[in-house]
């Protein structure tokens, strides 16, 4: 059986999500293929910052006005997703303060609303912020939950009739040719290998969009940079705090839901390491050593994990060496640049301006399949983001919200009227650190594509507090039994998803951190019997 | 304040130290830091599951010379330990803690332990020493027998309707595995019921506070009864019996099958009841129990002792001819880990940990990690060093001890048990004659 | 470089383990109130991501603290659930709420004319107008008010003798001393006397804990520092400050510093209970305590959930057992439900009952010639549910207490005994 589609994205990640929600809203026929769950690479693994653009105004005035316009939009599509916190960038004694003016010019030149405050009103705006600052500047920075973001867009592209394959992998493209019609999938779950055809196919592989090119037979030159961040355990600030002064490592500290991230350093890796990135110890005491510049608090704030991710940077075309790496989009037409039909790539830009990318290559499909139609993403809200705080999203709901109503209310926004528990069975807590109710988790793994326990970590946030998943995920594994009947899958999940926590812990592992993975080892392995003998 | 031994730490090993100790008729203070380990027992206690090589030990006593010369148990010495394993059993009883041993014969002395098997709410199976009464034991790995020796065949699992730390399907594929043919069936209780309104509350121990009222345990009991349909073993979540063994004792008598409990995530309720058993054995011996407070401010001389000091009691000397340190590993903050270190952090002893950090974590979670096996040097009567300089008052007991790693060996309880004794015999043995 | 990952805020500590759960009296018997563990650590975090977090159900926790005394990880629980209530409850105390908090208010008010006020407040008339028009529940019995304080009974008869001890002490009375129970007031300075220590009173107010537990932080607050102000004068002059209440106590000793944000650091050592203070000075061997030789009694000891925090039953424990005929059982560790004026509303009643049931199974189970307990709202509950009388343990010592003996032992140079404890005890 030939399955046709009018386009196939290649990639979960939110670029794709993003393309596949855009080319669904234009009601085209879509494809998305991702080889492991959504939000794996990149999108899942940087700040979850809400750029007013500030930080690229000195340096590259184009992603700046790019940045402000979509965090805009943002604040507007996707009020569940995001937080507007509002961000600092502060001066330090160590700092040239003549670098404010040119920072604040290049703001408003951008058009990012550049303020210059007093140090004193900045402590009073966010009092865990280092004290001798000697200048601050307020901009509209804020924070956003790339995991949300992403399911959000892929459930509005199945809303839309987009197909999706998880833990699906392209191996091969089908050539006609110089012209690619279609993708071989392997299905990891099942082993099964599926053809499937579209006219056009876009590669939105984000890093690993490099190798995906080279199995189309074209070169898109991808440079690997590591950036390495912390999370501590609790919001130590509200407001973005970032140092006013050119990029540089571990400057910017974002308040994410419950906790706050710390990031990033910055180094090349080799491609062949993209898929196993992790924080070296050099790396947590940088972070931890200029983290604390920012906001001394977080020398004494315990960290929960690190973690790392690799940016995809794209070299210029004709700039081999790499040298001129931009960040900007990149749209690249393969039948332009190397008389490759069928195929695009999306790549280069930034989770900020992953709604541009995403309409840019719906563009490039509409004008390769001949089809006019608008985009409307900037102006069409996401499931779940309807206008209203918190607070005003649940007493819209319900007249007196429970503490649990209010949880899931702050992560799924308006959708919470469906996902909110219907009785007591339902409300009880998975997930405590959280407060994630059974509810949120059947739903999740019915309809948000949730395989395991990790992908059910994306979607509800189980496992991604304070005990990381000590108390949650055995229960967890519970709902994955019961849902799919296959109890020794679920166990096996269970002891992978518990590997996965550590993975990011054992890097910061010391302090109540360690003593968390303590109890951790003695409740799984020797009370609950995780390693025992089956 | 003047006592004969100061205990510091409230957990099992501790408690059967100062036991020992008060009823030998020494004036005890025990200070404990909040609650303790025996709060999340598995229900059972291991002796030595496997050697630190991972080769699993049927006999532990056997398997004990074998061991490295820095472990707990090869400073004790295996005479000891089998001596002590014997006594184990009544000493427990003589608490209120009734425990269970695998049958094994008393002669040869090595063979005279043997490890049983407990069945983990995750369906499998972990050797075990002695069991409290209730939870899911069995001799050997292979077959499950009810009271008579006879092999179960069919099994129903009860769990109360929405109680999300008892995974019945886990237990029920681990039975599966083992023959035995499983049913799952769930009850409601009207108090329990109620308890649900609270989104978080639905724990083991609210349970079992709920199920010490008589009308609830009986309603309960009556339901399985109507649930079963001739299985000869009914499964239940260990939440029984928090006041006593009587509870499930009469629910055995009540349901006309095998009745076993599985423990569910903390806290453990057998445990709990444990801790308070020993705790009220320690006090009606005559022994002071400080809970929720702190060691603080010892002073420290000549390699001596002089005296400590709580965060509770401020200024006031508390002074003893002999201490015992036994207040835990990580979980009970009795060791501290730093990036660069580990601390035994009242008296500042000597800690063996791996100089480098990447030796402490191994990147599997569920390989032996490092940094478990992390605890306090000591001699071969357990005293502790400050700086290379033995302290000669002082003894360490349980999981501070460093030189095993209990979790991989599955020896905790045994390590803090045997401690305890041998710490407890030294203690007893300074101040008296040898045949004391 | 990060030192120890060991977080400096406190709630951090939290590993999670639920032991705090299983000693939560209220949890078990009251499924709104969220619990010590996700009112506490965990609901932190959540309130620091947005205040709207905060859950009006935390006024169900009674600070009973005995999640704090079971928390292996040191984690201050009830500290944070009553500072989130301070920083962000918006329900304002009401009427009932004033009128239960006012603890001295009400005490001066209704001592005019106490015969009546106690008639009145026994009638059923209107107690079930106070049920309906109050939410005070129908089947508490009131605390009777005594017409004569103890402060006027201490410038009467007593306060001339004191400046002849040369030793002297502070005297924190408490409310409940000097309007329902003033023979707690009295005992205390039999026994201060016999001993040959002065007792001198202080211009003290309400220590403020019932405010504290119905939301009058600002009156609280206010009190804290009075009594801070006050007690510096004392400590200045060289007197400890000693009462007879363990909830008074254990209050301005760490409610003031870690719920009040009221500096105690001064004077918070000085602060102790008399059962403590007295046992310092019999272990030391600086006063002799001579009993009578024909006092029986059988006594359980109910120890407060507050002197479980401040950890001194030790110290009443040993008191109580220097008494020759007595023989104490110590009652198993649990909360009596009352809680100061938590049980005297209508929506904590039944809680409150169900929270002392195993208590007052206990205790009837016993059947002890009466309880002892250093709390005053434990023995209204105890007394109104069990009908056994509980004593404070400075009253049942100043009637075993055999006082011309005493004071001879006393005023005999001490001199003697001293050095066996001396090397053992220095306090």
């Amino acid at each position: 059986m030939r399955a046709e589609f009018d386009v196939i994205i290649i990639g979960g990640g939110i670029t794709g999500a993003g393309t596949a929600r855009d080319c669904a809203l234009r009601g085209l026929r879509v494809l998305l293929v991702e080889r492991h769950d959504i939000a794996t690479g990149a999108t899942g693994r940087n700040h979850g910052l809400l750029h007013s653009g500030a930080r690229y105004a000195v340096t590259d005035r184009e992603s700046a006005a790019e940045c402000i316009k979509e965090n805009m939009i943002l604040k507007n599509i996707a009020r569940h997703c995001v937080d507007d916190t509002s961000g600092l960038f502060i001066t330090l004694p160590e700092d040239d303060l003549d670098y404010q003016a040119v920072f604040v010019k290049s703001c408003l030149a951008a058009g990012i609303k550049a303020e210059v405050i007093d140090p004193k009103e900045a402590i009073r705006m966010e009092p865990s912020v280092n004290p001798s600052l000697i200048g601050a500047v307020k901009v509209p920075d804020g924070s956003v939950d790339p995991f949300r973001l992403c399911a959000s867009n892929v459930l509005d592209a199945k809303l839309h009739g987009a197909k999706v394959l998880v833990y699906s992998e392209v191996t091969e493209f089908i050539k006609d040719g110089d012209t690619v019609r279609g993708v071989k999938v392997l299905d990891h779950r099942t082993g099964e290998v599926s053809e499937y055809y579209a006219p056009v196919t876009v590669n939105a592989g984000g890093i690993w969009g490099h190798r995906l090119a080279g199995m189309a037979g074209v070169n898109v030159g991808m440079f690997p940079a590591k950036g390495s961040l912390l999370i501590f355990a609790h919001r130590v600030n509200n407001v973005v705090i970032n140092r006013c002064r050119k990029p540089a490592n571990a400057d910017i500290l974002v308040p994410g839901d419950t906790v706050c991230i710390i990031g990033t350093t910055s180094t090349r890796v080799p491609y062949e390491e993209c898929d196993n990135m992790a924080a070296t110890p050099a790396e947590v005491d940088l972070l931890l050593t200029e983290g604390a510049k920012l906001a001394p608090g977080l020398a004494h704030t315990r960290i929960l994990r690190a973690y790392a991710g690799v940016r995809p940077l794209v070299s210029a075309d004709n700039d081999p060496s790499g040298r001129n790496i931009s960040r900007g989009i990149v749209l690249l037409d393969h039948e332009e640049r190397d008389g490759v039909k069928g195929f695009i790539t999306i790549t280069g830009g930034k989770l900020m301006t992953y709604r541009l990318m995403a309409q840019m290559a719906s563009d490039a499909v509409c004008r390769k399949l001949r089809i006019n139609a608008d985009c409307i993403t900037a102006r069409t809200p996401l499931p779940g983001s309807r206008p209203g705080g918190l607070e005003k999203v649940a007493r819209k709901i319900w007249e007196v919200p429970t503490t649990v109503q209010k949880a899931v209310v702050g992560r799924v926004g308006t959708r919470a009227a469906t996902l909110s528990p219907e009785d007591d069975y339902a409300g009880s807590l998975v997930c405590e650190c959280e407060e994630v109710p059974v509810s949120e988790v059947d739903a999740a793994i019915e309809r948000m594509d949730v395989h395991n326990l990790v992908d059910l970590r994306r979607r509800t946030r189980v496992g991604m507090g304070t005990c990381q998943g000590e108390l949650c995920a055995c229960r967890a594994a519970g709902r994955m039994a019961q849902a799919s009947g296959c109890t020794a899958k679920a166990r096996a999940d269970l002891k992978s998803f518990i590997n996965e926590r550590w993975k990011g812990m054992y890097p910061v592992g010391w302090g109540d951190t360690l003593r968390e993975s303590a109890y951790t080892q003695w409740v799984y392995s020797e009370v609950l019997g995780l390693n025992g003998k089956i | 304040m003047k006592f004969d031994v100061i205990l510091i730490g409230g957990g099992l090993s501790s408690l059967v130290c100062g036991i020992r100790l008060q009823k030998a008729g020494r004036r005890c203070l025990m200070v404990s830091a909040g609650q303790n380990a025996l709060h999340f027992s598995s229900g059972a206690f291991g002796l030595l599951g496997s050697l630190p090589d991972g080769t699993a030990v049927q006999y532990p006593l056997e398997a004990i010379p074998s061991l490295p010369a820095g472990h707990p148990y090869a400073k004790i010495g295996v005479g000891k330990i089998a001596e002590y394993a014997a006594m184990a059993p009544g000493f427990f009883e003589s608490c209120g803690v009734h425990l269970v041993a695998a049958a094994a014969a008393a002669d040869p002395v090595l063979r005279s332990v043997r490890n049983g098997f407990r069945f983990t709410a995750t369906g499998t199976m972990k050797p075990a020493w002695l069991a409290m009464s209730e939870v899911a034991f069995f001799p050997t790995e292979e077959a499950l027998r009810d009271s008579d020796g006879v092999p179960v065949e069919s099994a129903l699992i009860v769990n109360f309707a929405g109680f999300l730390d008892f995974n019945a399907r886990f237990i029920a594929e681990g039975l599966e595995k083992n023959g035995i043919r499983c049913r799952l069936e769930t009850v409601r209780i009207d108090d329990v019921e109620r308890l649900r309104k609270n989104p978080s509350e639905m724990r083991s121990v609210n349970i079992a506070r709920v199920m010490t009222r008589e009308q609830n345990w009986k309603g309960f009991a009556y339901q399985v009864k109507e649930l079963m349909k001739g299985e000869d073993m009914v499964v239940l979540p260990e939440v029984f019996g928090l006041g006593g063994e009587l509870i499930p004792q009469w629910l055995s008598e009540m349901i006309p099958a095998k009745v076993t409990y599985v423990g569910t995530m903390p806290p453990s309720v057998c445990g709990i009841r444990t801790q308070m058993r020993l705790k009220e054995a320690f006090e009606s011996a005559g022994g002071t129990f400080l809970l929720g407070d702190e060691v603080l401010d010892p002073e420290v001389e000549d390699g001596r002792v002089l005296c400590v000091r709580t965060s509770n009691l401020g200024s006031m000397r508390l002074v003893a001819d002999s201490y015992v340190l036994a207040s835990g590993n990580l979980f009970g903050n009795g060791l501290t880990a730093a990036p660069g270190e580990f601390r035994e952090p009242v008296f500042g002893l000597d800690v063996d940990y791996p100089q480098d950090r990447s030796d402490w974590y191994d990147p599997d979670f569920f390989a032996k990690q490092n940094y478990i096996g992390v605890g306090v040097k000591t001699d071969g009567a357990f005293h502790p060093y400050i700086a290379g300089r033995v302290v000669e008052n002082l003894y360490v007991a349980g999981s501070e001890v460093g030189g095993c790693n209990s979790l991989a060996e599955g020896s905790g309880a045994g390590v803090a048990i045997m401690t305890a004794f041998k710490v407890a015999d030294g203690i007893l043995g300074r101040q008296e004659p040898a045949n004391a | 470089m990060q030192e120890k990952n060991l977080s400096s805020n406190n709630f951090e500590q939290c590993i999670k383990c639920t032991i705090c759960t299983a000693y939560c009296p209220v949890v078990a018997v009251n499924p709104a109130y969220p619990g010590p563990k996700q009112g506490g650590p965990d609901g932190e975090r959540l309130r620091l991501k947005n205040k709207y977090f905060f859950d009006e159900n935390l006024k169900y926790c009674m600070n009973c603290k005995r999640c704090e005394v079971a928390c292996p990880s040191g984690v201050k629980i009830a500290d944070l659930i009553h500072s989130a209530r301070r920083r962000y409850s918006v329900e304002t105390p009401g009427l009932r709420d004033r009128v239960l908090a006012g603890t001295d208010f009400m005490g001066k008010a209704a001592r005019p004319v106490a015969p009546l006020v106690n008639a009145v407040m026994s009638s059923k008339v209107v107690k079930d107008v106070l049920d309906v028009m109050m939410d005070i529940d129908r089947n508490r019995k009131f605390p009777k008010y005594k017409a004569k304080g103890f402060v006027s009974w201490f410038r009467k008869n007593a306060q001339a003798k004191q400046e002849g001890y040369s030793r002297q002490v502070a005297f924190f009375h408490g409310c409940s001393t000097e309007f329902q129970h003033p023979e707690v007031g009295q005992a205390f300075v039999k026994v201060m006397n016999a001993v040959g220590i002065g007792v001198q009173l202080l211009d003290e107010k309400c220590c403020g804990v019932a405010m504290v537990s119905n939301g009058l932080w600002a009156g609280a607050a206010r009190h804290a520092r009075h009594n801070v102000s006050v007690f510096k004068e004392a400590v200045a002059k060289g007197l400890p400050i000693v009462g007879v209440s363990s909830t008074c106590i254990f209050t301005m000793r760490d409610e003031y510093p870690d719920i009040l944000e009221v500096d105690n650091s001064e004077v918070r050592d000085s602060i102790t209970l008399v059962e403590r203070y007295l046992f310092e000075l019999v272990d030391s061997g600086q006063v002799k305590l001579v009993f009578k030789k024909d006092y029986r009694a059988r006594i359980a000891y109910h120890i407060p959930c507050h002197m479980e925090k401040l950890g001194w039953s030790l110290f009443t424990k040993a008191l109580v057992q220097m008494i020759p005929g007595v023989s104490l059982t110590v009652l198993d560790s649990s909360c009596c439900g009352m809680a100061g004026t938590y049980g005297f509303k209508k929506e904590n009643y039944k809680y409150s009952q169900a929270i002392g049931e195993h208590l007052f199974g206990q205790i009837k189970a016993l059947s002890p010639d009466f309880v002892c307990c250093e709390c005053e709202t434990c023995k209204w509950q105890i007394e109104m549910s069990t009908g056994r009388t509980v004593l404070n343990p400075i009253v049942i010592l100043a009637d075993a207490l055999d006082v011309d003996a005493t004071i001879a032992a006393n005023a005999a140079p001490a001199a003697a005994a001293a050095p066996a404890a001396a090397d053992a005890i220095d306090g």
